[in-house]
């Protein structure tokens, strides 16, 4: 490793990435993007379903459960219709989530000590959302009977009793629940991923279809050296929109770190290398920059999101999905994240993690400098 | 494995094969120090891979060689460090100036940055492009892109110069003045290693080789060539027996 080389090198890809200022555009462009359209766009949290009423019943008591409904920060009534024909054309038009429909004579089946059954209709077209709408009616209507029962036990003369389980439940980590909490890092992920590895995955292809991989076979410079030369500009190019993201998922977002800035740098740096080794493996083995171009999304971008643990969990997935989600660079750096972002751990609690993300960078490395070797370097 | 005799490369039975193909096919010769040596083939005739073998950039199959005095096997990086190459592509960063063109060679060839100041002066006064060391390159004649890249590869003053096809693409006067250049560097001693296609070129070498389908089948002075290839024939040039050779 000669230090005069790699300057060499990294020099000349810094004038290049000066020089075609579109992919400088990209680089920082890409992050913005991203952060402002899935901090505010992508909200998994459920809050205000759209609820509309047909209440048959039109008593004092069925206007009270209709009130307490509208009450609550989980629901949010939006239209009262005369019959569920209504209801029905509603939530075909997707005007509505939920459909609270009270029958006729529900008062008077409820003050007879009868079952009083409510139809709930839902969208379920997001099952996502529906199951969470499911739980939040439910839970409200559970809430609704046992003050029936307590009013059913104090007209038959009992003395006011308390259920004997209770749930305290505390949330940790995340106490408001707030799904942006962890989108923000998630998309730190995300961000990493596509500028480190769809910058690099053009740079070797490049000097392929140049003509100037000639020159730089001929030239006395290991494969190495060539890798880490050009990989110097685009780390810090991505590390400058670690640094964005952060910044804005803090003043935007008001989401702060709670662990210690440098883990996060350093975990950062790591997930760049792997990130970096890769765009520059797929320069390397494709040789052409459309092919990089199409091929890199593939497999940078999508596993980021759909096996990494970031928006779908991976518990869920199937065995032989699940198997494959350990090679995907993202579900590591996710990990980290969320330890530094909402839990406070440290590094050890983290090492295994930034084990493997150095692992695989290693592993990258060499592959590069295999391939490269192949073709003559 | 430094030699020590007058020769600045040296390759016996060298032989490229990729997979059952034959690309060269156990050639012999040598070139002597200071001398404009030309190697001369059509296309595909083993000319490129030959030349790439001798610059370090591919591992020959069998034989034997040394260029510079380093084994062809065993030493590629001190091979690519003492020797200058020059493709027929011009292969330099186009969105680059010349100035940082050279900056580039310089580091690469991890010439001593005390000495960096001077060479760049003697490259842009060489190649007269002092004037427009900080333009882009691509948007440079072409004949000025030809010195450019020449220049690059003298930068660390190599014991040989590799030009593979220097001169294609380029007017005639350009030509001369380029070889008026190659007969100068001659002069100071660096080895000249040149494939070409014009024959009139091949014409300054003092001594050439001429491979087709992988073989040599002439060596010689130009003149010698020409009257082996073509005995009968009045007023011949190399052109003619240029055509004789390759038609087997």
């Amino acid at each position: 490793m000669n230090l005069r080389k790699i300057g060499a090198i990294t020099r000349k890809e810094f004038y290049h990435l000066i020089r075609d200022y579109r992919s400088l555009y990209l680089a920082f462009a890409i992050p913005l993007i991203l952060i402002l359209l899935f901090g505010y766009a992508l909200s998994l949290d459920v809050e205000n379903v759209q609820t509309v009423i047909v209440d048959y019943d039109g008593t004092r008591q069925s206007r009270d459960l209709v009130r307490r409904l509208d009450a609550s920060p989980y629901f949010q009534v939006v239209a009262y219709l005369k019959n569920s024909g209504e209801a029905a054309d509603w939530l075909d038009h997707g005007w509505t989530t939920l459909a609270l429909v009270i029958p006729p004579d529900w008062t008077r089946n409820i003050q007879a000590d009868r079952e009083a059954p409510l139809q709930v209709l839902i969208d379920g077209s997001d099952p996502n959302f529906a199951n969470i709408s499911a739980g939040y009616i439910t839970a409200f209507l559970e809430r609704e009977n046992t003050r029936y029962l307590h009013n059913f036990l104090n007209r038959q003369g009992m003395e006011q009793m308390k259920p004997p389980l209770e749930g305290r439940i505390r949330i940790w980590f995340n106490e408001d629940l707030e799904s942006r909490n962890f989108i923000v890092p998630g998309i730190i992920a995300v961000i990493i991923m596509i500028v480190g590895a769809m910058l690099t995955s053009l740079v070797i292809a490049r000097e392929y279809e140049n003509g100037t991989m000639e020159t730089i076979r001929s030239l006395p410079i290991s494969a190495g050296e060539f890798i880490i030369g050009k990989a110097i500009p685009y780390f810090f190019i991505t590390l400058a929109d670690v640094l964005i993201a952060v910044l804005m998922g803090q003043v935007l977002f008001g989401i702060v770190m709670k662990a210690n800035f440098w883990l996060m740098i350093t975990a950062s740096s790591l997930y760049l290398a792997v990130a970096i080794t890769l765009g520059l493996l797929i320069s390397s083995a494709t040789k052409s920059q459309l092919v990089a171009n199409q091929i890199s999304p593939l497999v940078t971008f999508l596993p980021s999101m759909l096996l990494s643990d970031f928006v779908f969990p991976v518990l869920n997935m199937p065995p032989v999905i699940q198997t494959i989600t350990y090679i995907v660079p993202a579900k590591y750096f996710i990990d980290i994240l969320k330890g530094i972002y909402m839990k406070n751990l440290d590094i050890t609690y983290l090492w295994p993690n930034f084990a493997v993300l150095f692992v695989m960078a290693a592993i990258l490395a060499v592959l590069n400098v295999i391939v490269l070797k192949r073709e003559g370097m | 494995m430094q030699s020590t005799n007058n020769d600045a490369i040296q390759v016996q039975d060298l032989e490229k094969r990729f997979g059952k193909f034959v690309a060269v096919n156990k050639v012999t010769f040598s070139v002597r120090k200071g001398e404009i040596f030309g190697f001369l083939g059509s296309n595909g005739s083993g000319k490129s891979t030959t030349i790439r073998m001798l610059c370090g950039i591919l591992t020959p199959t069998s034989g034997q060689g040394t260029v510079a005095g380093y084994d062809i096997f065993r030493q590629p990086e001190e091979i690519k460090q003492s020797i200058g190459y020059m493709s027929q592509k011009f292969s330099l960063y186009e969105d680059l100036s010349p100035f940082e063109n050279i900056r580039f060679y310089l580091g690469i060839y991890n010439v001593s940055p005390t000495l960096w100041a001077e060479r760049i002066s003697w490259v842009l006064d060489m190649t007269q492009l002092g004037d427009v060391r900080d333009r882009l390159t691509r948007e440079l004649p072409q004949g000025w892109r030809q010195r450019l890249a020449l220049g690059c590869a003298l930068l660390h003053k190599p014991d040989i110069l590799f030009l593979d096809e220097p001169t294609s693409g380029v007017d005639p006067l350009t030509r001369q003045h380029f070889w008026d250049f190659i007969r100068q560097l001659a002069s100071q001693g660096i080895t000249i290693f040149v494939t070409t296609h014009y024959m009139d070129e091949a014409r300054h070498c003092e001594r050439i080789v001429m491979i087709n389908q992988g073989s040599i089948v002439a060596a010689g002075s130009p003149d010698e060539i020409i009257s082996q290839a073509c005995p009968d024939t009045q007023n011949a040039d190399l052109n003619d027996a240029f055509i004789t050779l390759m038609k087997n």
